[in-house]
This record gives structure tokens, sequence and C-alpha cells, in this order.
């Protein structure tokens, strides 16, 4: 894979999607031809972008030559996927309704974070051309869970399950412990729900084949030199322990340590704004600076030295509208560039 | 004004169709609006009426404990002040003492559930741990007093962000699709029949006055109605900026003050000034949202930032207790 792979990681709410849609655009503007995944399930991207819809196949955002943005849609991927390695045909059909398929598919986003990895290396493959692919993932810790522990769901999907249920109904003494499971579990399930595992599992096989070899090669590009993980925090109560222990995660995973970027970083020079005088209003929105800042400073404090912070200034111009408003965004990516080329971690 | 006022004016005006707030109460929200500081907020207001208090989190990286002092609970609760505990679910001891200690079963526990296809299985298939999650729930509320002797006479949930939260309330319709029985089916049930009873579950929803936070709430909320098929209790605005700011588009002393700064500091103090602008209107706009959001209370809690300094999260849950603890008034 020669495309650089760029993953923003993060608590709830600090704006990995706002930055990574900014960074996208930004690096795009220097001509490179960029992809912009979105991973979490709740699919703010589109919002972020200001577009009425982001299919799960790669579409150009509109006003942003060069950037084409995606959604991850497991349920979406996983149709289409059925299509393309078993055919249009009856088995196809009967996956498709498949109750373990139609969970898997439909509601749940447990399967989201798997399936990240599998949609990375596939998007890589679609487009050679690709430069940068820019991935914005689950808040917390379900954002690593792609990273470190993609190989989850695709145990299920792998032909051992099948193999191993198959088994069971064979005779031999080697089986005797399965057939003790199977029964077991008809206990806790009933018998219907085996069946229609196991016929799921098998249907699953194939699918599953091609998945895992793009899950190896995604797991490969995760850890290739080249991909920047940057880990997003904003100044606010606990901020600096949510991004530790995400660092923490991070390095138990076997990453190395990347930069920190705070978003939304204010200037420390505005606490000598003087709070006395002037309109309640005003003192009020003085208080509320000083406060502000000095939340940012306790959380830096909190965060220790041992981090290379980046800082991603508060954007204004974000509430705009339109072509505005993507100027603003791209404006934040170009500022959030120019910090990681400076601190020498890009 | 208060936002449980729908709650409280069905009690006050037909005392035979009265709705207490529900024994078990799910915070719901998209992550980073505060949904573990209101969750901690509401635990403290409940244990401070007297009633003991369990906050359940479901999270890889706890905060609550952390926040009152003390080391992660994990999955046994941990008491953080007098009638108030949190702990955090676990899959695996949940399924342990399911099986073990409920069932009596230890065999099936280590022949069926330990065995390790079994174990990638339910840590794989889509549902399987939301339901025990949910089933844990039903057990400490249901079963625990006559079990162990544990009574908690209210369970505050700080459920996962929306994008793994919002499925939970429709868990049992998900397994409806599957041809089970045996004990996932009594399971199914007893999830059912909490979620369907509205003095057993309800749920409140926290936003920001923010544009990302607010879409996902309107997206969030009808999906809760849909699944629960009643609306949350209340919108809770955490954050809220309405009561001490006034909302004056570009004051003039705001151009004296960025007039007297450098470029970085005049950008900065615009766009500060901006953003509470903005959370004012779409506040208002919250509070007066027909559609999806017309059933519910909206209740603004306080952007502290606004009244004093605050760096440690109990800065914040403190008083958001307080708040939370007047608007409930007398209706819980």
């Amino acid at each position: 894979m020669t495309a650089r792979l760029h993953v923003l990681l993060g608590q709830g709410g600090v704006g990995k999607t706002t930055l990574a849609s900014g960074y996208a655009l930004a690096l795009a503007r220097g001509g490179r031809r960029v992809g912009l995944l979105g991973v979490d399930p709740a699919g703010r991207l589109r919002d972020a972008l200001g577009m009425a819809d982001i299919a799960e196949l790669p579409v150009e955002v509109p006003g942003a030559p060069g950037v084409r943005a995606a959604l991850l849609r497991p349920g979406d991927s996983l149709r289409r996927w059925a299509r393309e390695e078993l055919g249009q045909d009856e088995r196809t059909a009967k996956l498709l309704h498949n109750p373990f398929f139609l969970a898997l598919a439909d509601r749940l986003a447990a399967a989201t974070d798997a399936f990240a990895a599998v949609r990375l290396a596939e998007w890589a493959e679609s487009d050679p051309a690709l430069d940068d692919l820019v991935v914005d993932t689950a808040p917390g810790l379900h954002g690593l869970e792609f990273l470190g522990k993609p190989e989850r769901l695709l145990s299920v999907l792998h032909g051992r399950l099948l193999r191993w249920l198959s088994a069971a109904a064979t005779a031999g003494t080697a089986e005797r412990e399965a057939r003790r499971v199977l029964r077991g579990l008809s206990r806790i399930a009933g018998g219907g729900v085996l069946v229609e595992l196991a016929e799921f599992s098998l249907l699953m096989e194939r699918i599953g084949a091609a998945m895992i070899g793009r899950l190896e090669r995604a797991r490969s590009w995760l850890r290739d030199e080249s991909t920047e993980l940057l880990l997003v925090y904003v100044a606010r109560p606990g901020a600096a322990a949510g991004a530790r222990l995400l660092a923490e995660e991070l390095h138990a995973l076997g990453f190395a340590r990347g930069p920190v970027v705070l978003n939304r970083a204010l200037p420390r020079s505005l606490l000598t704004l003087p709070l006395d005088g002037g309109t309640a209003e005003s003192r009020a929105f003085r208080r509320y600076v000083h406060a502000s800042v000095r939340l940012q400073e306790e959380t830096a404090r909190e965060l220790g030295t041992s981090f290379r912070v980046v800082e991603a200034p508060v954007a204004s111009g974000l509430d705009a509208e339109g072509p505005a408003h993507l100027a603003a965004l791209e404006a934040l990516g170009a500022s959030l560039r120019l910090a990681l080329a400076g601190s020498g971690a890009s | 004004m208060h936002g449980f006022e729908t709650l409280h004016k069905r009690q006050t005006e037909e005392p035979e169709s009265v709705t207490k707030i529900p024994r078990v109460l799910f915070v719901l929200g998209k992550g980073g609006t505060g949904r573990s500081s209101v969750a901690a907020a509401l635990g403290s207001c409940f244990a401070a009426r007297g009633e003991n208090t369990l906050i359940v989190e479901w999270t890889f990286s706890e905060a609550i404990a952390p926040w009152f002092g003390q080391p992660p609970a994990g999955h046994e609760a941990r008491e953080l002040r007098p009638r108030l505990s949190v702990m955090n679910f676990s899959l695996d001891s949940t399924l342990r003492e399911y099986f073990v200690g409920h069932l009596k079963l230890r065999l099936l526990h280590d022949v069926v559930i330990a065995n390790h296809h079994v174990q990638r299985l339910i840590h794989a298939a889509p549902g399987i741990a939301e339901l025990l999650f949910c089933g844990r729930i039903f057990w400490l509320t249901a079963l625990a007093r006559e079990e162990i002797g544990v009574d908690y006479q209210r369970i505050v949930v700080d459920a996962p962000a929306t994008g793994h939260g919002a499925p939970l309330f429709a868990i049992p319709q998900t397994l409806a699709a599957f041809d089970a029985a045996g004990l996932l089916a009594l399971e199914r049930e007893r999830v059912t029949r909490m979620f369907a009873d509205p003095e057993w579950t309800g749920a409140v929803v926290v936003t920001l006055a923010e544009e990302l936070a607010v879409d996902e709430t309107l997206e969030l909320v009808p999906r809760v109605h849909r699944d629960l098929g009643r609306p949350p209790l209340a919108l809770l605005i955490n954050r809220s900026v309405d009561r001490s700011f006034s909302g004056e588009v570009d004051p003039h002393w705001l151009e004296e003050l960025a007039a007297s700064s450098g470029r970085a500091e005049r950008s900065a103090l615009r766009t500060l000034y901006r953003e509470l602008v903005l959370r004012k209107e779409r506040e208002r706009q919250l509070r007066r949202a027909g559609g999806a959001l017309a059933d519910l209370g909206a209740v603004p809690l306080e952007d502290r930032l606004l009244a004093a300094n605050v760096t440690s999260p109990l800065e914040v849950v403190q008083p958001m207790a307080r708040e939370l603890d007047f608007i409930l008034g007398d209706v819980a």
C-alpha cells in the first residue's frame, strides 16, 4: 500500500470528525488524492462536510476537489461482499435472510470496529492512485478496537468454527467434547439458533476468506512507519486522564507513541485580560475566557510532560454554511498540518 | 421551566395516572456531552434523598470512581458515598455469576461457556453482550435482594455513547429474529418486561447545544421513543448558557476587547463569543422544538465555566446534582 494512513482517535466530543474533515481538505489542497472514512457509527461526518448523505462507497465531496468521503456501513458492505463473492443466486438470497446475517448487518454497532480495517484495505485496493486516507474513528477505546483486535469478529466468520460445528455432528471420541458443548448450547439458546448459526457460518466462509486477506493487509498498513496516529483531546475536567489511558492502550497494542493533538487551543495570553470593569455581560464573558484558559493549563499539567503536544487553535467560521464552512474547515486542517510539520511529527 | 415538568403535571393533575421517575434510568447521549457527569450527579442526588443507589457504567475507561478519589470499581460495586455505589459491567463476570451463582449450573458454565469456541461466539455474536448487560440490570432490580441480599432502590445507567448505546432498547426486537429457546429466550423475555414497564425503565438524553450534538440528539430521541415505546423522560441541555448570558450579537465591548488584543487572541475571543451566542440560540430552538422533541421537558444544566473556575470533574458533578435535585422537586 503506497497511500499514507492518518487515524484520529480520542474521547467523544473532542472534535475528531471536524479535525479529520479539515485535515483531509488541507491535504487535498496540496494536490493530493485523499480519502476520508468515517468509522463512527453515529455518522456525523456528513454534517461536518455539509453533505445530505455519505454512502458506503466513496463519493466526491462537493466543493472539495480531490477529497472522496465514505461512511463505514457494515451492513451495506456485507451485502455488497455477499453479492461479489457468491453472485446473485439462491445462496446469496438465503444468506441475506439469515437472522445472524441480518442482526450482523443491520442493527448492531458491535461489528463496526472490525469492519473498519477491512474497508481501509479494500479502499486502497480499489483506488491505487490514493495518496492519503484519513480515518475518523468511534469515540474512546471503541476507536482502538479496530486497531488492536480486528480479528474478533472475523474469528466467527472464519471456517474454523464451521469445522468445529460439523465435527460435532460426526462420530468419534475426539468429537465427544464438541457434542457435549453443543448439547449445552442448545439448552441455553435452543436448537434453532444452532441451525441458523451453522448455515450462516457455511455461507459466510467465502466472504470471510476475502475479509481475512484484507484484514491482514490492513494490519500491516496500520503498523507501517508512514502511518500517523493522532490522539485528540480538548481541555475539560477529566480529559487528561482519558487521553493518558488511550495513549497507554495504544502503547499496549504495540503502536509507537505519536503526537497528542490539543484541539480548540486558546492563547495563554488571554489570561492577561482584566477581569474588572465594563458591563456585567462583558465581565461574565472575560471570566468565562479566564476559566477556559485555566482549565486548559490544568489539563496540560495533568497530562504531564511525556507527550509531544501539538495544538489545533480554536477555529473560527465553522458555523458558516456552504463554501465558507469548507474554507474554515480547510483552514483548521492547514493549521493542524503546519503544527504537525513544525513538531517534526509529520 | 422545570424539565421533568410534564411528569410533575401528570402527577399533580391526574393522581390516578401517576408517573414516577422509574427505578432504572438510562442516561443516553453523544460522546462528550457529559453523560457520565449527569449519571454521577443523578446518582448523588438520589443517594442524598436517602435512596440506596447504584450507577452502572459499561466502558473500557472507567470515569466515575476515580472522580470520587477511588480506584476503578470493576464489576463489583464500590461505595463512593453513603448509599451511592458504582460498578463497571463485565461480560465474563456476568456470565459466570449468571450460570454459577444464579442458576447453580457450574458444570454448564465450565463445559459450555468457558469453551473457547463458545467464548469467541459470545464476544462476537451481535446482541449477546447487550442482552446480558440489560439482563444484569433486571437481575439487580428484580432478583438481587432475594439471592444476595443487596437491594438498590435506584439504578442509573451510564449507557455507552450514542453509536453504541442507542441500540440497547432494540435488543429484544433484534433477538426476536433468532429462533431462540431456552435461557436466551428467558433472558429476552425478562428484559422485554423490564423495558415495557414505565415505572421500571426510563431514559434521559443528554445533549450540548452544539451542531453535531443536536443533530445526533434529533436522531436519538425518536429512536428511543420507537424502541422503548415511549419518549425519553427529559432532554438535559448540558453546559447551558441561557441563564447567565444574554446573547447580544457583536456587542461594542467585544470589539474593544478584540481591538486591544493580538491577532491570535482576537480570533479566539471572537470565536468563543460567537460560540456562546450560537449555543444560546440553539438552546432556545431545542426548548421550542416540535416534532420528535415536542413531548420532552428540556432541562438546562448551567455551564460552570460561566460562574467559576472548574478544573476537576467533581466541581462539575456537585453543582449539577444540586440543580437536578431542585428540578426533580418532589417528583421522584
